[in-house]
This record gives structure tokens, C-alpha cells and sequence, in this order.
């Protein structure tokens, strides 16, 4: 397409002149929305200083306070630079937005201590800290970013398939999570927001295996939120789902519960006669 | 049979008449002879309400009713639930997990309504008795054991089949046959396993491609990545051999190749059998920090850094490797089918 021959495609001069008005124009209306919008958007997230700042210079104050709350908060095992800290704290270089959301906004970070696993908890810093460190996080390494709008905006049987295939195995098969080795466990996604299960596949946390846009797309990552959301919500029609664990407290309750009561019955019978 | 003597008409320790005078006898009173015939005493009988139509009795009474209306509402909660509940799975209403439970509990109550009923009626309204049965004695009299006996032995003397032996053996021959027909179809079940189970559909030059057709390429996977692949064959995301997963180490891993496998892997790709060697589940609980592969079904654990040896669990031989390579265009292929039989043992698995 670009390389037409010159003579069959040249505009006249009149053409090209009204092309770069016009594309003047686009543009200058392209940047004016852009800013207004932003300025919405950032007024929104944060009152105090949102209304009058610009752009680049919200951006930058967010990247400032990500700084200060990194240097009081992190630096300690993540290291001065993010560079990481031998024993203590991995290097944060590239792992980007997607990682710090996951790990600041379900309260794994900061980690009180070492052990098999760095457990959900309530978070330490509210939405706006988390995202400014996030932001800081991006500015200095880098990395994968979890996507703004509507993340369950995909095709939900194709989530169930891709689901099934990938997540399901450590995850269970309604997304209650299972065991792994030596203490280890792959965590139930009951209280996962549509963010952090975008961003856990993004990222990787753990020993969980990072699924790249290019190996789960986009589209793909959406669908599978929008089954796991769907899956949470719907109910269970055969009475109580029994934390949907599968097979093994169906039978405890059938064997305990269901058994015992019979027993009961026929033991007052027996009393009866 | 007509040769021998009627059977006495009532038990020899039954001292009542033989015949007694029936038609002049009431129906309660026939019921009561009957039982006596069977060897049931009544010990003990008393009308519950000797004088009719008391309170009690009609709070008694009341009481029945109201477990056998109750069957009827119940029946009809279920019908009307039946029709008009809502049953249909929505992805925005979840009202209609309510309709099996409703019609369960429903259907309880008016089964229960007719049990509790039948039984309230018994202990309220009907007299209180108390019956005894005697044990009938042990064998049965001598003489019908022993005309049992004969007319069994008669019967065979009857057909001959002493004298008979031509019959005896053909007999014996045909349901000899019978006997074998039964076992003929399952041999349909016997088959000798010839090379499927040696073989994949793998083969050199076939490109590694995800459940949905798409061929893979190294930048598609970020280290520290699982991805289940397949043969870009037609068939070959349902074969039930070929199930494979392509592994990005993380920086600073490495796989220990076996001898004669070192080139298995590209630059830190790797690719093992997602199909477990003991009991042929998939592996794919792939811990991508301690490279561990775990299999759900009996817990065997497989160390990818040590070529996917088992550290753990009833596992005993290493999940297979497939050797991948790079092609020409820029996507995974295939080296190679497995090298050796994937998934479980069997008989003849050298």
C-alpha cells in the first residue's frame, strides 16, 4: 500500500494543503480530548491536586509520591534502585504496573515474613498509594501493565475452554484453589477483582506461570476474567454448593450428615417401640 | 398326592374346633380365629376411646386430617412450583437455584404428610394392641420331606437319562457350547496393542500449535511461562497421547539432559509429556519458581531442572521429553516423535 508509484498517486496542491489542515485539525482535537479527559480522569482519582495540574505533571506526582512511599516501604528488600536485595526481595526491573497491583492491592506486599508462601491479607496501602507505587514501579523498569476499562468484556465459553486448560489444573475447577508442593498452594480466587486476576496472569506472581499477551491475548485474558466473575456469581442449583470443593465433602456430608441422620431416626424407633 | 390323606385343618397345638360354625360368627370374630390359626395370640387389646366421640377423639382425629391436608397443600406448592418457578439457568437471575430444592423439600412434606398420618392414625385412633406369634417348629414333618424328595428323584428316573447316555453326552456337548457362547463376544475386547502405544503423532517438522490451531513462536512465551501444546496435525489437539507442555525457564535455570538427549531443548525452551507416567493424568501444576510439575491425581512430583525426574509421589519413571527446535519460518516444531512410550506402563513397555 505505501509504495504506490509517485505519478499515478500524486494529489494535486490543493489536495495536500487541505490534507495538512485537516490533519491539523485531527490532531489538535485528538490532544484536546486526550487532556480534558485525563484531567477528568486524574481530577477523579485524586481531588486535591487533580483539578489544576496538567498531564505530565500529574503523572510526575504520581511517579513522585510512588517514590516516597517505595523509599519508606520497599527499599529495605527491593533495594534503593528496585534492583532487589540478596535473601531478602527480588529485583522489581521489569516486572511493572501489572505485578505491583497484584501484590500491594491483595496486601501479599509487604510481606511480614519468608515462608512457603506470601499469603492474601489486608492491604497496607489504599488504591492511590498502590497505584502511585505502581506507577513508580513502571517509570523506573518497566514491564506488563493491567489494561483500563472493562476487563470482563469477552467471549465467556471460550473463557471456560481456556480456562479449563490453564487455570483450572492448581486453580480448581470453580477457581477455589488447591494445594501445591511442600506448603505451597495455588489460592482461591473468591476475593480476586477483575484487576488482580489480570494482573496475576500477566505477571506471574509466585510460582504461578506468566501468561504473556502473546501467548493468552488480550481478548483471551478477558474472557477468562469474565468466566471466573460469572462463575463466582451463579448459584448452585442441586442446594448448597459445599464451598464447591468437588466430590470429597459432598461425601462427608452424605456419610456424616445424611447417614447419621438416619441412624438417628432409627435409633429413636427403636427407643419408641 | 391324591393318595395321601388332606392336611390336618388346623396346627396340632391348636386345641379349637376343626370346623367351626363360621356364619354365626362376627367379622372381628374371624379375624381373631384366623390369627389363632397362624399361631398369633392377642395378649392384650383396648379401644383407645371406649366412649365415642369424646374431645379427645376428635382432636385425635383432627390431628390425622391435618397431615393428610397437608400431603394435598404440599402436592399442590410442587405443582404450582413445577409450572411457574422460574427453572431456566440466567447468567443475571439466580432465582432459579431455588427450584430443585423447592421441589424437593415440597415433595418431603406431602410423602411425610401421608407417613406421619398413616401413623398418627395407628397410635390415636386405632385400639392399642398388643400380639403375640408363635414360632412354627423347625423342619417341616418327616413325611413331606420325604415325598419332596421322591418326586424330585422321580423325576429324573422318569427322563432316563442313566440308561441314556446318548443324550446325556449331546446334552452335555450343546450346553458345553452354551457356556462358551457367552465368552465368545468379550474376545472383541481382546486386542493386542501393536504401535499406538509406542507412538505419537509427532514427527519431525510438526509444528507445536495451542488447543485452538495457532503455531507458537519463542517470543509468544515470557520466562517463567506453561503453555500446552499440541501437533499441528489434523486430529492432533484431540489425540490422547500428544498433550504436550512447552516450558520458558526462568533466567538461571537449566535442564540436566539425560545422555543422548542434550539437544532436546531450544535455547531455554523445553518441552516434556503432559501425561504422568504413573497413572496418566496431565501434569500441568508447573511451579515456575522451583520448576516442580505436579500431578494432581496422586501427587507424584516431577523436577523439570533434573530432565522432569519424579522427586515425589508414586511416579517411577521421568515424564518424556520431546526434542523442539526452531524452523525455517520462525515457529516450534517438533525434532522428532518421543523417544520413548509416554504415559503409563505397560506389559509390553521394554
Amino acid at each position: 500500500m505505501t509504495d504506490r508509484s509517485p505519478s499515478a498517486t500524486r494529489p494535486s496542491r490543493l489536495a495536500r494543503v487541505r490534507r495538512r489542515v485537516s490533519g491539523a485539525l485531527a490532531l489538535g482535537a485528538a490532544l484536546g480530548i486526550v487532556g480534558v479527559g485525563y484531567t477528568a480522569v486524574a481530577a477523579a482519582a485524586s481531588p486535591g491536586t487533580g483539578a489544576r495540574a496538567a498531564a505530565p505533571a500529574q503523572e510526575s506526582v504520581d511517579v513522585r509520591k510512588g517514590r516516597q512511599l517505595f523509599e519508606q516501604g520497599c527499599v529495605t528488600c527491593h533495594g534503593q534502585n528496585l534492583q532487589g536485595v540478596r535473601d531478602r526481595g527480588p529485583s522489581l526491573i521489569g516486572v511493572g504496573q501489572a505485578a505491583v497491583y497484584f501484590q500491594v492491592s491483595t496486601g501479599r506486599m509487604p510481606v511480614t515474613r519468608q515462608e512457603a508462601q506470601v499469603e492474601r491479607k489486608p492491604p497496607k496501602y489504599d488504591l492511590t498509594e498502590t497505584q502511585q507505587l505502581a506507577a513508580y514501579v513502571q517509570s523506573v523498569g518497566g514491564g506488563p501493565e493491567i489494561p483500563k476499562g472493562d476487563l470482563r468484556d469477552g467471549a465467556l465459553a471460550e473463557g471456560g475452554e481456556l480456562f479449563r486448560l490453564n487455570c483450572a489444573s492448581c486453580h480448581n475447577f470453580a477457581g477455589r484453589g488447591g494445594a501445591l508442593s511442600a506448603g505451597k498452594y495455588a489460592p482461591s480466587l473468591n476475593e480476586s477483582t477483575d484487576e488482580v486476576i489480570y494482573g496475576a496472569m500477566l505477571s506471574g506472581p509466585q510460582n504461578m506461570p506468566v501468561f504473556s499477551d502473546n501467548q493468552i491475548t488480550p481478548e483471551q485474558k478477558r474472557a477468562i476474567v469474565n468466566y471466573v466473575q460469572t462463575l463466582k456469581k451463579s448459584a448452585d442449583p442441586g442446594g448448597s454448593g459445599l464451598g464447591r470443593l468437588g466430590p470429597v465433602p459432598e461425601g462427608i456430608v452424605i456419610w456424616v450428615v445424611g447417614i447419621g441422620a438416619l441412624m438417628a431416626a432409627l435409633l429413636w424407633i427403636g427407643a419408641k417401640s | 398326592m391324591s393318595e395321601f390323606p388332606p392336611r390336618a385343618a388346623g396346627p396340632d397345638h391348636l386345641g379349637g374346633p376343626a370346623e367351626p360354625d363360621l356364619e354365626r360368627l362376627s367379622v372381628g370374630e374371624r379375624a381373631r380365629l384366623g390369627a389363632e390359626r397362624d399361631g398369633v395370640h392377642i395378649v392384650h387389646s383396648r379401644e383407645r376411646h371406649p366412649v365415642p366421640g369424646t374431645k379427645a377423639e376428635r382432636r385425635a382425629e383432627r390431628g390425622v386430617a391435618l397431615c393428610f391436608l397437608l400431603t394435598f397443600v404440599a402436592t399442590v406448592a410442587f405443582t404450582v412450583i413445577f409450572i411457574a418457578a422460574p427453572w431456566e439457568f440466567s447468567l443475571t437471575d439466580n432465582s432459579y437455584a431455588w427450584f430443585t430444592p423447592l421441589l424437593g423439600v415440597t415433595m418431603a412434606i406431602a410423602l411425610a404428610g401421608v407417613g406421619v398420618g398413616a401413623v398418627l392414625w395407628a397410635k390415636w385412633l386405632m385400639p392399642e394392641e398388643e400380639a403375640v406369634q408363635e414360632r412354627h417348629e423347625g423342619a417341616s414333618p418327616r413325611l413331606e420331606r420325604v415325598t419332596a424328595a421322591a418326586l424330585l428323584v422321580d423325576g429324573l428316573d422318569q427322563t432316563g437319562l442313566a440308561r441314556r447316555s446318548l443324550l446325556k453326552r449331546s446334552l452335555g456337548l450343546g450346553l458345553g457350547a452354551l457356556g462358551v457362547l457367552a465368552i465368545v463376544p468379550l474376545g472383541g475386547l481382546v486386542k493386542k496393542p501393536r504401535d499406538e502405544l509406542f507412538t505419537t503423532p509427532w514427527k519431525a517438522g510438526v509444528r507445536l500449535v495451542s488447543f485452538d490451531g495457532h503455531p507458537i513462536r519463542p517470543g509468544d512465551l515470557d520466562p517463567g511461562a506453561l503453555a500446552t501444546v499440541f501437533p499441528g496435525v489434523p486430529g492432533g489437539a484431540r489425540a490422547p497421547d500428544a498433550a504436550t507442555m512447552l516450558i520458558r525457564l526462568r533466567p538461571g535455570q537449566t535442564v540436566t539432559r539425560r545422555a543422548g538427549q542434550e539437544d532436546f531443548g531450544w535455547n531455554d525452551y523445553v518441552a516434556y509429556s503432559k501425561i504422568c507416567t504413573h497413572a496418566g493424568c496431565p501434569v500441568s501444576l508447573y511451579e515456575q519458581q522451583t520448576g516442580r510439575i505436579l500431578c494432581p491425581c496422586h501427587q507424584s512430583q516431577f523436577q523439570v531442572q533434573q530432565d522432569a525426574v519424579p522427586v515425589f509421589g508414586p511416579a517411577a519413571r521421568p515424564l518424556p521429553a520431546l526434542a523442539i527446535t526452531v524452523a525455517e519460518d520462525g515457529y516450534f516444531v517438533a525434532k522428532g516423535d518421543y523417544a520413548e512410550p509416554i504415559g503409563p506402563s505397560f506389559w509390553e513397555r521394554p
